[in-house]
């Protein structure tokens, strides 16, 4: 990174350095790519499933999917991370491992901090939500608005018919952008209008049976998917691989 | 001396330097950094870093390992628990001589 780039960065600190640390961890796409596959998965393993073994056990696709979803969310995801991000992010800007994840409390261990304290799992839902100084906060700001329509469009899926989908993604649109504004990797407006876009489509086109209520999830994982990559491409522009190796500093 | 002249006096001086001090706030607020996240987040220069981080790891604040990820070599750093007991000292007597001089008008 140019020291004109370094100036642009120091112009935006407004936030502290466990912020700054906790918003590197998705400067470059990696953790939104990983996450919208996953999500990805989440719909098409289902689908893939009713499709080709109707008969046999058809909740097991959800099961399976949902099996391994929690598998990879609470495990697997991180040994992916830093296998990617120690070829791709590590040697090109450095590496930081931001505090560790406090689900009740955030963290304000220096008297210098005039941040209030707030309990972490209030603050999605504050008018005027804390920005967490947590690498994990991708979970809460992304993932928890995505589950919990998830489980709305199931339950509605009946009641709304074809409308479930074009009214389900303008509204998961307005909500991953309003829990997220004030987050470390806060949405632009343009982003969440692509989202709220997607669903317009299936006005016009009929949902084959074999998609079920979750089709929001293919949606929203594409989306974190094409998010993802277009800002792993902006890193890899702006920050080419260093010609010296670090390591024989200090 | 005036008692908050012996307090400004009292100030931990291995942290009050300002490049130490920036390298002390930025590993309070993770969990570890490596020499090139440090050096970009702080704006330093190698040597420059390099003399800074060498003088807090003899103080005992700063703790330096030579690790892998994957098979980039690292530099991490981390603040030991002396130099967090000495970084959150040093912090509330700076807000206490600060504050009072606020409220002395």
């Amino acid at each position: 990174m140019s020291e004109r780039d370094l100036k642009n960065d120091s112009a935006k600190q407004t936030t502290s350095y466990g912020q700054r640390a906790a918003s590197y961890w998705s400067v470059d796409g990696l953790p939104e790519i990983l996450r919208g596959l996953a999500f990805v998965i989440l719909f098409a393993v289902p689908c893939l499933w009713r499709i080709y073994a109707p008969t046999h056990w058809p909740r097991a696709g959800s099961l399976i999917s949902f099996t391994g979803l929690f598998l990879y969310f609470f495990g697997a995801e991180r040994v992916v991370l830093d296998f990617l991000k120690s070829r791709i992010t590590y040697p090109r800007t450095g590496y930081v491992q931001p505090p560790e994840r406090d689900w009740f409390g955030s963290r304000t261990p220096v008297p210098l901090s005039l941040r209030p304290s707030q309990p972490y799992f209030l603050s999605t839902f504050s008018p005027s939500p804390t920005v967490s100084e947590n690498a994990t906060s991708f979970w809460p700001g992304n993932v928890r608005p995505l589950l919990g329509f998830s489980v709305l469009c199931l339950a509605g899926r009946e009641l709304l018919g074809h409308w479930l989908v074009p009214l389900a993604m303008p509204a998961l649109a307005v909500t991953l952008y309003v829990v997220n504004r004030n987050s470390e990797i806060p949405y632009s407006w343009w982003w969440a209008l692509i989202l709220a876009l997607t669903g317009l489509p299936f006005l016009w086109v009929n949902v084959p049976a074999a998609l079920p209520g979750g089709l929001p999830f293919l949606l929203a994982g594409g989306w974190l998917v094409g998010q993802g990559v277009y800002t792993l491409v902006n890193y890899l522009r702006m920050n080419p691989y260093p010609v010296a190796a670090e390591g024989a500093h200090a | 001396m005036t008692p908050r002249a012996q307090e400004i006096a009292q100030l931990d001086r291995m942290i009050h330097e300002p490049a130490r001090l920036t390298i002390m706030l930025i590993l309070d607020g993770v969990s570890e950094a490596d020499f090139l996240y440090l050096q970009r987040e702080g704006g330093f220069t190698q040597g420059n870093l390099s003399g800074h981080l060498a003088k807090l790891e003899e103080a005992g604040y700063v703790q330096i390992e030579k690790k892998f990820k994957g098979k980039v070599p690292l530099t991490v750093c981390r603040l030991t628990s002396e130099g967090q007991a000495a970084f959150s000292g040093y912090s509330r007597r700076m807000v206490d001589i600060l504050n009072s001089n606020g409220a002395a008008g």
